[in-house]
């Protein structure tokens, strides 16, 4: 065989569900036997995709990294509760979504006029990924929460809608319906240019 | 105008999720279709424009705090005694940033605010929205107690929770005690009961909520907890000017950004603070370790609650309000807050109870007020 190929078959088969969900619960099994290096493997395994589902979420930097910390500290704490039926990221992503979906209601209740998006600097503005990231910020901050939770799983995480719909703990059927919404509304505000 | 079904379908396209059947269909609707042609190709966009949003790498720190909170058995620890003691002191050493670098551990100066107003709660009872606040429990307690209006709290005197408390003869004596007069005669005690600032958080439902936790109740019960508020370095710490300087200072609140994070280690209170001696005892203290690792520590700093008390603007005021200090630093304060009573106190069912409700808490007060005529 190609060892080329063998890389790339390699490579597919840590990508898979199946060998991320069993990757998983090795670490977790690790973890609760007190492996000195499992807890740190999880939370390299997690921090940046939790972190950037929080930041996208919440649109602010501080405030994502205090989910994602929080998160991590609910996961360890909870662990022995943690069933291994279920797969751990739906578990993880789901406290990551609940998590931010609070955040924002509370944020909501003391401060409801304000606009907390974390939009890069005016000077960066120039920059193309600046841009970019400005646009895409100021878009799901125009989506209802639950709407902005499936476009995040969907375009940030790459989630299937079974996936979504497992970490949202919704129907197929809901996941379609938020997405079909969220697109329009994103369709029509660039369509106008998101302000 | 193609159909609500119809650009569903466009949209699955476009997220691969059709069956062979359904792509057929939609490419015939998009030969056929000039506006569900401009649909789709509205949606590429949109799906598009998220494509070229990179992911972003989460702030250095981020697993160094995540790894730190973990619960001990959890965390990695090294086996030799050598390799034990080496992290044990870079932990204490990379303690000294975190402290100020995460606004998680704002905890070790404003759980002691947090003590002083549950104690000043109870021993005053939830201060009167009148302006003469500041008179309760001051040079003539007798003849203002006398003076109030009757309320249903007086009736509530036959509480249990309150007939509780007084049956522990620890709390009595507290209330009865020269300490307790003293700190409610303190001029910087009745400042703070006036303060705009106090009354908002005691009448906030956030602070009502954490004053119930568990986990709250637990921390201010324990013998850790004691120790480091008893602990000659962290009361020097606290009343140091590099401290409160810091405490005041917009950067150390507004730690969101990181410009304010790079303001805060450019700030000379926050380099005299690390150069500060009892500041790097409280970090080293066994106490001090031993709240940072409690279980039930990290379920407060995970408490929304908390949260809620630490981001309010009125408690940041009362943090930095000079008689809040002064009475910090008062003999008087120091004893009650060391005593066994108070800790007795702190850890009685009937405190909740007491702490949740304003009629019972004036209650408590007068008859406290009574028992010591």
């Amino acid at each position: 065989m190609d060892p080329s190929n063998l890389w790339r078959s390699e490579l597919y088969f840590e990508e898979t569900p199946l060998a991320t969900d069993d990757q998983d619960r090795a670490l977790v099994e690790r973890c609760l036997a007190h492996h000195q290096d499992a807890a740190g493997a999880l939370v390299d395994r997690y921090q940046q995709r939790l972190f950037n589902v929080a930041l996208r979420m919440l649109g602010n930097v501080q405030d994502a990294e205090d989910v994602t910390q929080t998160v991590f500290f609910n996961v360890f704490h909870r662990l022995r509760t943690y069933d291994p039926k279920y797969r751990f990221f739906s578990w993880v992503y789901r406290m990551t979504v609940n998590e931010s979906l609070n955040l924002l209601k509370r944020r909501k209740r003391t401060d409801p006029l304000e606009d907390d998006f974390d939009v890069p600097a005016p000077g960066a503005a120039a920059d193309g990924a600046a841009e970019a990231e400005d646009r895409v910020g100021r878009a799901l901050a125009s989506l209802k929460p639950d709407d902005r939770a499936v476009v995040v799983l969907k375009h940030f995480v790459s989630f299937s809608y079974q996936e979504i719909a497992e970490v949202l703990e919704i129907p197929v059927q809901t996941v379609k319906s938020r997405l079909f919404t969220a697109r329009e509304r994103l369709r029509l505000a660039l369509g106008e240019g998101v302000r | 105008m193609p159909s609500r079904d119809q650009v569903e379908l466009i949209q699955q396209e476009i997220d691969g999720a059709n069956t062979p059947e359904q792509s057929a269909a939609v490419r015939s609707l998009l030969e056929q279709d000039p506006e569900a042609r401009a649909i789709a190709a509205e949606l590429r966009r949109v799906a598009g424009m998220f494509a070229h949003v990179a992911e972003r790498e989460p702030p250095a720190r981020l697993k160094r705090a995540i790894l730190d909170a973990l619960p001990q058995p959890a965390r990695a620890s090294p086996g030799r005694p050598l390799a034990w003691a080496a992290h044990t002191l870079k932990l204490v050493t990379t303690r000294l940033e975190d402290a100020i670098m995460t606004k998680k551990a704002l905890l070790i100066g404003s759980a002691a605010a947090a003590v002083v107003i549950v104690v000043a709660g109870l021993i005053t009872g939830f201060p009167p929205l009148g302006r003469d606040a500041g008179t309760i429990g001051g040079v003539e307690p007798a003849a203002r107690y006398h003076g109030h209006v009757m309320t249903e709290a007086d009736v509530s005197l036959k509480n249990p929770e309150i007939q509780a408390l007084f049956q522990n003869d620890q709390i009595l004596h507290l209330v009865q005690s020269d300490v307790f007069r003293q700190v409610m005669q303190n001029q910087a005690f009745r400042q703070i009961m006036a303060s705009d600032a106090f009354r908002q958080i005691m009448a906030s439902d956030a602070f009502r909520q954490l004053m119930a936790a568990d986990a709250f109740r637990q921390v201010m019960a324990s013998d850790a907890y004691r120790q480091l508020q008893a602990n000659d370095a962290f009361r020097q710490l606290q009343a140091s000017a590099a401290f409160r300087q810091l405490q005041a200072q917009d950067a150390f609140r507004q730690m969101q950004s990181s410009e304010a994070m790079r303001q805060l280690q450019a700030n000379d209170a926050y380099r005299q603070l690390q150069a500060n001696d009892a500041f790097r005892q409280v970090m080293a203290s066994d106490a001090f370790r031993q709240v940072m690792a409690n279980d039930a520590y990290r379920q407060i700093m995970a408490n929304d609650a908390f949260r809620q008390v630490m981001a309010n603007d009125a408690f940041r005021q009362l943090q930095a309000n000079e008689a809040f200090r002064q009475l910090q630093a008062s003999d008087a304060y120091r004893q009650i807050m060391a005593s066994d009573a108070l800790r007795q106190l702190q850890a009685a069912d009937a405190f909740r109870s007491l702490a949740q409700s304003q009629a019972l808490s004036q209650a408590f007060m007068r008859e406290a007020m009574r028992s010591q005529m």
